[in-house]
């Protein structure tokens, strides 16, 4: 894989191929952003086939309502991540898969597992994460994040008051943005 | 509250979360665009974000792609195909379009003619059905009408030729019997063969019988009235050409009016007609 060099272009120059409904840009859309977006819509559907078709449905979903996306509002990548996001959190909250879950009995394995450390030396690995950030700062990080509760569903369901899930949040993505600072 | 508290309430890294509702999203985007410093802190915190979900990434199945890409390209030839026919110029589009729907229009006249038509010769066929079974039925009576005709006919016809078949016996003899003094209309024929012993009587022109009378036959033998039977009246007319009892020898033929079932002897003051057998 490393030897395949994948070919990067700006995110500029994609938002306008992409808005000429060029299809060529969803292949170098695809080359660069997949392993990230697979990453997350494997931590939140936690099942390889499921990941898989949820990853192909959001890319669809990319491709054919592009002209939703508003650049002034934020990057690409963030938008592409929150459509995948959406995406894989509204199956897991589907009935269908709850029971598929269900008969499947197979025990929620920990969310490390789906992470390599070594697969992108250009990221920080997820080791390196966990040593920085405190089980609270994950947890409510990754509640947030992979499992799609609001701040108020988490203050409700883990009994902590809605300002404490507020500065929690901030501490951890202040540690999390020096951390990736530091290897920048 | 300022820029400053805003920014380091922690709503911005809600923001890049993903754990706000809706309308917490859309007023921190209003915040956002009316303020740079909001903004800049927010990018700050989704890159972070986006640095986090990164440090998960994982290769996805190499032919995802491919299948993701046939879908594509799949999409995209259905969607492109009306946007490409909509920006042609108009005149080669024109004659596309009816020659198109040339023949479904054609198909569509053509069903609602059928459909018509059919509709019609329903109708038609119907009716002629109807004149055809009312005719049937009159075809039906007349039939058997004629076959009772010709029945009463045929009837008719052995009851002639047996009457001919007893007239043309050469042994036959024909007696006119006639009305006496108080019955001058009255008169008969009595048909005899001596040797086979056969008596008929035909022609019979005598009135009515009273209720619970009846003609009665009589041979006359040396002065003796021997019984030749009943005449049978139907309708107030006898009988044509019916047989009697049996007769060997007689010098005259009479009839009187008894009573139902004949006498022994006749009543001579109820005598009506009367023949004698020319030899």
């Amino acid at each position: 894989m490393q030897n395949q060099p994948i070919k990067t272009i700006s995110e500029e120059e994609l938002i306008l191929r992409l808005r000429s409904q060029d299809a060529s840009a969803v292949s170098v859309l695809y080359d660069m952003y997949s392993p990230t977006l697979f990453g997350v819509v494997l931590q939140i559907v936690k099942e390889d086939e499921t990941a898989e078709d949820v990853l192909q449905e959001a890319f669809v979903k990319i491709w054919s309502s592009f002209q939703s996306y508003d650049s002034s509002k934020g990057r690409l990548f963030t938008w592409m991540i929150n459509v995948c996001r959406n995406l894989a959190i509204d199956k897991i909250r589907s009935k269908q898969y709850r029971v598929s879950q269900k008969t499947r009995e197979i025990p929620t394995a920990p969310r490390a597992v789906y992470g390599t450390s070594s697969f992108k030396p250009e990221h920080i690995g997820l080791r390196e994460i966990t040593e920085r950030l405190s089980p609270e700062q994950k947890q409510i990080i990754d509640l947030m994040y992979f499992e799609g509760l609001t701040q108020s569903e988490i203050s409700e369901e883990f009994d902590i008051p809605l300002g404490t899930v507020k500065t929690r949040a901030r501490s951890a993505i202040k540690t999390l943005g020096k951390l990736f600072k530091g290897r920048d | 509250m300022t820029n400053e508290d805003y920014i380091t309430s922690g709503i911005l890294e809600l923001y890049a979360a993903g754990a706000l509702s809706e309308e917490e999203r859309l007023e921190v985007e209003r915040m956002a665009e009316a303020s740079p410093e909001v903004q800049t802190a927010l990018e700050e915190a989704c890159l972070v974000m986006e640095q986090y979900a990164a440090s998960h990434a994982v290769q996805p199945a190499t032919s995802l792609k491919a299948r993701l890409m046939d879908q594509i390209r799949a999409q995209t030839a259905v969607t492109t195909e009306t946007p490409l026919a909509a920006t042609q110029p108009v005149r080669p589009l024109y004659p596309d379009t009816t020659q198109e729907g040339t023949p479904y229009k054609w198909m569509f006249a053509a069903s609602i003619a059928l459909f018509l038509i059919s509709g019609f010769m329903s109708i038609r066929f119907y009716s002629n059905w109807q004149n055809a079974e009312a005719k049937l039925e009159q075809a039906i009576a007349m039939e058997q009408t004629m076959a009772q005709n010709y029945q009463t006919a045929s009837y008719r016809l052995d009851q002639q030729s047996q009457i001919l078949q007893v007239l043309r016996n050469s042994d036959m003899r024909s007696i006119r019997l006639q009305g006496v003094e108080a019955h001058p209309d009255a008169n008969m024929m009595v048909y005899w063969n001596a040797a086979e012993q056969q008596v008929y009587v035909d022609a019979v022109q005598l009135p009515a019988p009273p209720t619970g009378m009846q003609y009665q036959l009589w041979a006359l033998l040396d002065g003796n009235p021997i019984d030749a039977g009943m005449i049978r009246m139907e309708n107030g007319n006898a009988v044509a050409m019916q047989p009697m009892k049996g007769i060997g020898a007689a010098q005259a033929f009479a009839v009187t009016l008894e009573p139902s079932g004949g006498s022994a002897s006749p009543n001579l003051e109820q005598l009506y007609v009367m023949g004698e057998v020319k030899s």
